[in-house]
């Protein structure tokens, strides 16, 4: 257990008294819960204290910002980029696109009351967060290119958290592709702590990948809040394999109609890992969609769950909400928990979900190894056929590919 | 080419293979016959190397005893089982598939790998040769085949791997005249002086249009009797109880 988190508001500057009473009530908040433990229902699968405890002796927020780090951007396609290093605004270049239609900044505080929100992690992000960024697309814009979002962990990172919150705000008719691309240059064990705020307009159109370029010793934690505007299409895959730890959670209020939520997910997790996605989708309106779909694949002792809550209003009538969640368990000391919940107050609603978790098929390793292949290879090619269901659902082919080789390297390791 | 003495197989401790021989010479066409339960499907199962049974007494092939050579080992030495339920494997896209067990094969044997150009131009040819759409190709591995489809494409895997030893385990069953000739015309047209093949069927049907030169019958987990093409129409007639 560590008795001094050492955190403190003294690094933080240029801020105005109102905001500096603001973190420090968080703070309070924080330190008078903790970090989260298994007794608290949303985190009964991942004790994050116990992991912090486990992993770090001390933890600090005072880290030296390396601004002058150059990256290779990636040159599998054309892009849009956004830079962030160790969670700060480094660079962005819009150069497919009429810039007037967008606005890139660094993440501004926004001043609401936050006192009452319950999880820790996010009053100690309130309290601590820097950095950030905040994106800003005008109505009826649609991108050319895709954007590209680095996000660089660079050295001396030891023993620290990042606080940072971002915000996206998506016009009106508007339409966007991110991919999310995770990249640790350390081997540092460190903490981020993230808090984005995702705004669609009316008809907008957003798909967001995450996906991890490499290995990671880093202990991940995002809280994704969004907001669906009338016939918006919200569309987020998650490939976030490799990282010693990550947690995922995502709550989504859909608040027109006409609304289409998807979220789908493709792990493969190795030793010593453990990856949690929680989601809760919020039918506030009628005549909306919502579809997720969670594939896990574990090797060796490693641990993985997916918790996915649909909430449905009462008046959110024509609900049609789904979940799944599958796991492939390749060895016996790993772990996959699902708690699957639905909370339905309107009658004329189509909601189901299901869940199943097995080990591989024998016949079909039998079968392929009489066509030549070891059972190695044969292993391999019913885990990545497993996973690929998920991407076989991106539409854009260079992002399919892309993702798909990426993938293929967090199997194959190499 | 495959020299079996006293074959001895049981499974949870039930006997099913009750002490075999066969010899199986280069340039042959052998067919087993037999009614259910007499060890036809055991057989091709042991001669693969699937795990799970407890075997006695010698099987040898082209010279090497295989008994304990694990199951892609064979595949790569030159044997080849065309299954009588040919697993369906979501995600897997056919020709990948086609293209990974070949060049796994030829780099086993030392051969150059092909690359995907080259593959492909090969596959193509194989599957025209039995009439297969090459769409067939694209979809993912026996998923939503008929029976006839799945059956076509374990011909077609043979003909792209080249085996020695070709072994169809009730390839026959579930196909109408058409897919029956297309298959029948697969193995026909694979004949060689260098390889075989050992058929396992029910029926006579099938080695209407592949003549083999000996036909076994195998009962309760022992061959009983061997003869010619004519003892095939023979079972037709009086069946398997009167032997």
């Amino acid at each position: 257990m560590i008795q001094n988190f050492g955190f403190n508001l003294d690094k933080i500057k240029n801020i105005s008294q109102e905001e500096k009473s603001e973190r420090e009530l968080s703070l309070s908040l924080f330190n008078k819960k903790g970090f989260p433990n298994k007794k608290l229902e949303d985190w009964k699968f991942t004790d994050f204290n116990k992991i912090i405890g486990e992993n770090f002796k001390e933890l600090h927020s005072n880290f030296i910002l390396d601004n002058n780090k150059k990256f290779l951007p990636l040159k599998d396609f054309d892009h849009n980029s956004i830079t962030l290093i160790n969670g700060f605004l480094n660079d962005s270049d819009f150069k497919y696109e009429k810039e007037e239609n967008i606005v890139v900044n660094k993440y501004l505080k926004k001043h609401t009351n936050k006192s009452e929100v319950k999880n820790a992690l996010i009053n100690l992000n309130d309290a601590l967060f820097e950095g950030g960024y905040f994106l800003d697309v005008l109505s009826n814009y649609k991108f050319k290119k895709p954007l590209i979002i680095y996000n660089y962990f660079s050295n001396n990172l030891k023993n620290t958290i990042i606080n940072n919150k971002n915000l996206i705000n998506l016009g009106n008719h508007s339409t966007i592709e991110i991919i999310e691309y995770n990249m640790d240059l350390s081997e540092d064990n460190f903490i981020t702590n993230n808090y984005t705020e995702i705004l669609l307009g009316a008809n907008a159109s957003f798909k967001n990948y995450t996906i991890q370029g490499n290995k990671s010793n880093g202990f991940f934690y995002k809280f994704i809040k969004s907001s669906l505007s009338k016939n918006s299409s919200y569309e987020d895959y998650i490939f976030s394999s490799g990282l010693k730890f990550n947690k995922i959670e995502e709550e989504i209020d859909i608040n027109g109609e006409g609304v289409n939520c998807n979220i789908q997910s493709g792990l493969f997790l190795d030793q010593d890992q453990q990856q949690e996605i929680k989601t809760q989708i919020n039918h506030l309106q009628p005549n909306s969609k919502s579809y997720q779909k969670v594939k896990n694949v574990l090797n060796k002792n490693c641990k993985s769950a997916y918790q996915g809550k649909i909430f449905v209003e009462k008046i959110a009538q024509k609900t049609d909400a789904y979940q799944l969640s599958k796991a492939l368990i390749l060895n016996d000391l790993s772990e996959f928990n699902a708690k699957p919940e639905l909370e339905i107050y309107a009658d004329d609603v189509k909601c189901s979900h299901g869940s199943t978790s097995g080990n591989m098929n024998e016949d079909s390793i039998y079968y392929l190894m009489t066509r030549g292949v070891s059972r190695k290879q044969a292993i391999e090619i019913l885990t990545e056929a497993f996973l690929f269901e998920i991407t076989d659902s991106i539409k854009s082919t260079f992002i399919k590919n892309f993702i798909e080789s990426k993938l293929t390297k967090q199997i194959y390791g190499h | 080419m495959l020299k079996i003495h006293d074959l001895k197989a049981s499974i949870n401790e039930k006997l099913i293979i009750k002490g075999l021989d066969l010899d199986i010479k280069a340039g042959e066409v052998h067919a087993i016959m037999g009614p259910n339960g007499s060890g036809k499907s055991t057989l091709a199962n042991i001669l693969s190397g699937k795990a799970g049974y407890k075997i006695s007494g010698d099987i040898n092939f082209n010279g090497e005893l295989i008994n304990d050579v694990p199951i892609e080992e064979r595949s790569q030495k030159g044997m080849f089982l065309a299954f009588q339920y040919p697993l369906e494997i979501p995600g897997v896209n056919t020709n990948n598939f086609l293209k990974t067990s070949l060049n796994a094969i030829r780099k086993a044997r030392g051969q150059k790998e092909l690359d995907t150009l080259t593959f492909l131009k090969l596959v193509k040819s194989k599957a025209s040769e039995l009439g297969i759409d090459e769409n067939f190709l694209s979809r993912q591995l026996n998923v939503g085949f008929s029976g006839g489809e799945k059956k076509k494409n374990e011909i077609l895997q043979m003909k792209l791997l080249e085996p020695k030893l070709s072994i169809l385990d009730e390839t026959d069953s579930g196909l109408d005249i058409d897919a029956l000739r297309i298959v029948a015309d697969g193995v026909n047209s694979s004949k060689k002086k260098d390889n075989a093949f050992l058929i396992i069927t029910h029926y006579q049907r099938l080695l209407d249009y592949i003549k083999p030169d000996f036909i076994h019958v195998l009962s309760d987990g022992k061959i009983i009797k061997t003869g010619g093409s004519e003892l095939g129409l023979e079972l037709e007639k009086t069946g398997y109880l009167n032997l």
